[in-house]
């Protein structure tokens, strides 16, 4: 008898096939909204912080912290002030700890090139699933991302984007010979171009090769020679390819002490170092600042959170309106089919029977609604989370 | 059964990965540590210092290790390298273009940089907005005064004792053998070039400033190559510098050609060589090669 009242509810919902699937759809909203922003929020403040956690300490120019961190951890497009190479050097020398340069002005077909050091990939763990690492000049190494959706691979190349269309007398284009793949670590290095950081100041034009004006074939490009000075004219032609053969003719003008960074990775060997060295840049002198990207992001997702929880107070109260209009929408139903009622009744079904169909009735709607919700939220954290973290970097 | 079959395979599969991508080598641990050197009279002192202890190495280098580029096929080796060992004072141009991991590389001369010697005449160039700027450097053939040799030497044990700690001992009673051949080889060469000192002179290369403020030399250098004949403006500025400098013996890093040689001793002028020993020479070891100098410029003396 049960297994007829259930039938004929699902015939029922069958039947009523577009009320059935707003009903689904509205319940569905109802559950899968508040569930998927609570899981979206979770898992993206999981995924943020366990970078940050993983990068002890930040030196940077004093300014924004959050655009540091951004930048620093996921290559945000945003740059933070530059600070000087020299300030590398000052983290080295105090003994307390070591540094990884970074450098993330530049682009490649929108990947962002990082400059750093070999450091960088022995602190992140980064393996190389193919190739080599980067060891000359204009050499680069690709994330896993980067590999797959360029299409290339050791023996390619990559060339540097120009920061504008119209700038024609600013950054050159950079050709790069990509030398090694990273193997795939689900972080934000698959999606970047690593070189050395002296690359990224070539593309800048802070370092160039061009050819030797002290040799005899160079006169044509030569304007005066005076007094051991030699000046060049402007048909001096300028390598924008690092090669073999033309590696020796590059060079950097002036000390590199003075060349920007966008952050320093700063790695004490322990607490005690980590602390005396951010008192000792609390109120340094020099205007840095050294910051823990745990703390910064820890204040970003307290803001986060906190706009979450407004966000879900909002969402409750929609459900609590959904649930009035299906309550609503169900009672009409019950009025609208008393003659349906009626006949069951009068071929001998009993009032639990009635109440079982109804009842059955809702259960598919509920069960329908669980079971969708629960997919999409699946679908919501699979997807959704790498997609905000890839908002990050943009 | 299947289930856990498959389960199994896959915990397999998942283990030769790591091997493959993460894992070390299994001889990692057993193998000498591998030390790089830049140049041969480093390659010789790490040698004598370290023994069998550890394998040192000096990449094949065809010519002067000073004016060494990297190919992408040493780079593998460089980077793998335990210990580079470098000269520092700028000789390793290298440097400026290569991806290396810092805290393996040890500069012999970081340390005494107050004896380093400033590169005179440089040439400066300008192009672009930055106008003027040169490619100053320093004084790098350090090694031919033989008590920054010693001092170089003393790095090197330095370093190799922070490779293998438990082998100092054996390294600094090494360093110690070392240190009185470097000793011996100065008061070698102080007694040949004793006679020398108010003599002027000419170097073929600017390449013997510390062999010249050791041995008080009165001593100008040139530009010139044992196997280019100079051209006719050189000669012009040749003569012009031997009017205020009268030289009777021209030192070069490497044996001329007859026509140099029978022009300068057209001008009463004698040729000799002192090969830096920059790089390894089939003659002998460091100690030979430097014997041989001092005998060649003793030699000319008569």
């Amino acid at each position: 008898m049960m297994t007829g009242a259930f039938f004929l509810g699902w015939r029922y919902l069958r039947f009523h096939r577009f009320k059935s699937l707003v009903l689904l759809a509205s319940v569905t909203l109802m559950m899968f909204l508040p569930t998927a922003t609570r899981l979206l929020v979770a898992d993206s403040a999981t995924a943020l912080t366990a970078r940050a956690q993983a990068t002890p300490l930040l030196l940077g120019e004093r300014g924004g912290e959050l655009e540091l961190v951004l930048n620093a951890l996921y290559f945000h497009a945003e740059q933070p002030p530059v600070l000087p190479y020299s300030a590398l050097g000052d983290i080295e020398a105090s003994g307390l700890a070591s540094g990884i340069p970074l450098y993330t002005r530049f682009r490649s077909r929108g990947a962002p090139i990082v400059g750093t050091s070999l450091d960088y990939f022995a602190f992140r763990n980064l393996q190389l699933a193919g190739g080599r690492m980067m060891g000359l000049l204009g050499e680069a190494v690709v994330g896993a991302n980067v590999a797959s959706e360029q299409a290339v691979g050791p023996g390619d190349h990559l060339v540097s984007s120009p920061e504008t269309v119209f700038d024609l007398a600013g950054v050159y284009p950079l050709k790069m010979q990509v030398v090694g793949v990273l193997a795939r670590s689900g972080s934000p290095d698959d999606d970047a171009v690593f070189v050395d950081v002296r690359t990224a100041w070539v593309i800048q034009g802070l370092g160039h090769g061009h050819d030797d004006l002290a040799r005899g074939d160079s006169s044509a490009s030569v304007l005066s020679r005076n007094e051991g000075t030699i000046t060049a004219n402007a048909s001096l032609k300028q390598f924008n390819e690092i090669t073999a053969e033309n590696i020796r003719d590059f060079h950097f003008h002036g000390g590199t002490s003075g060349f920007p960074l966008s952050a320093v990775i700063v790695v004490p060997p322990d607490d005690k170092s980590a602390t005396l060295l951010r008192g000792r840049y609390q109120n340094h002198e020099s205007g840095y600042q050294v910051l823990v990207p745990g703390n910064v992001l820890d204040d970003l997702l307290e803001t986060v959170f906190t706009i979450q929880n407004y966000v879900i107070l909002g969402l409750m109260m929609l459900s609590l309106a959904t649930i009035a209009v299906v309550t609503l929408v169900f009672l009409l139903s019950q009025q609208l089919r008393r003659g349906e009622f009626m006949t069951l009744k009068r071929m001998g079904a009993s009032r639990s029977f009635v109440a079982t169909l109804i009842a059955s009735e809702i259960g598919f709607v509920l069960l329908g609604s669980v079971a969708l919700s629960a997919l999409m939220s699946w679908v919501t954290r699979h997807y959704a989370t790498e997609f905000l973290l890839s908002l990050v970097t943009l | 059964m299947r289930r856990l079959t498959l389960l199994l395979l896959l915990i397999l599969l998942g283990a030769c990965k790591e091997q493959v991508t993460g894992g070390s080598r299994p001889d990692d641990h057993a193998a000498k540590p591998q030390v790089l050197t830049s140049n041969y009279p480093l390659y010789y002192f790490t040698s004598e210092i370290a023994g069998d202890v550890v394998d040192v190495q000096m990449p094949e280098i065809d010519g002067d290790p000073a004016m060494w580029v990297p190919g992408a096929a040493d780079i593998p080796q460089l980077q793998a390298a335990d210990l580079i060992v470098i000269n520092g004072a700028g000789y390793e141009s290298w440097l400026a273009y290569t991806s290396l991991d810092n805290d393996r590389l040890l500069d012999t001369t970081k340390d005494i940089q107050d004896l380093l010697l400033p590169i005179e005449n440089v040439t400066l160039h300008q192009h672009g907005p930055e106008g003027e700027h040169s490619h100053k450097g320093t004084a790098f053939t350090t090694w031919l005064d033989p008590r920054i040799a010693v001092e170089q030497a003393r790095a090197i044990a330095r370093g190799l004792s922070v490779l293998v700690p438990a082998q100092a001992e054996a390294f600094k009673s090494r360093l110690v053998l070392l240190e009185q051949r470097l000793v011996e080889l100065d008061r070698s060469f102080e007694q040949v070039f004793s006679n020398l000192k108010d003599q002027p002179l000419v170097f073929s290369h600017p390449v013997y400033q510390y062999l010249q403020k050791r041995y008080g030399l009165n001593a100008r250098s040139v530009h010139w190559e044992p196997d280019t004949e100079p051209g006719v403006k050189e000669w012009v500025d040749f003569q012009n510098l031997l009017r205020a400098h009268p030289a009777k013996l021209m030192i070069w890093e490497g044996q001329p050609s007859p026509v140099i040689i029978e022009r300068l001793q057209d001008q009463g002028i004698q040729s000799v060589v002192f090969n830096p020993v920059a790089n390894q020479d089939a003659a002998g070891d460091y100690f030979v090669l430097m014997s041989a100098n001092a005998g060649r410029i003793l030699g000319s003396k008569k």
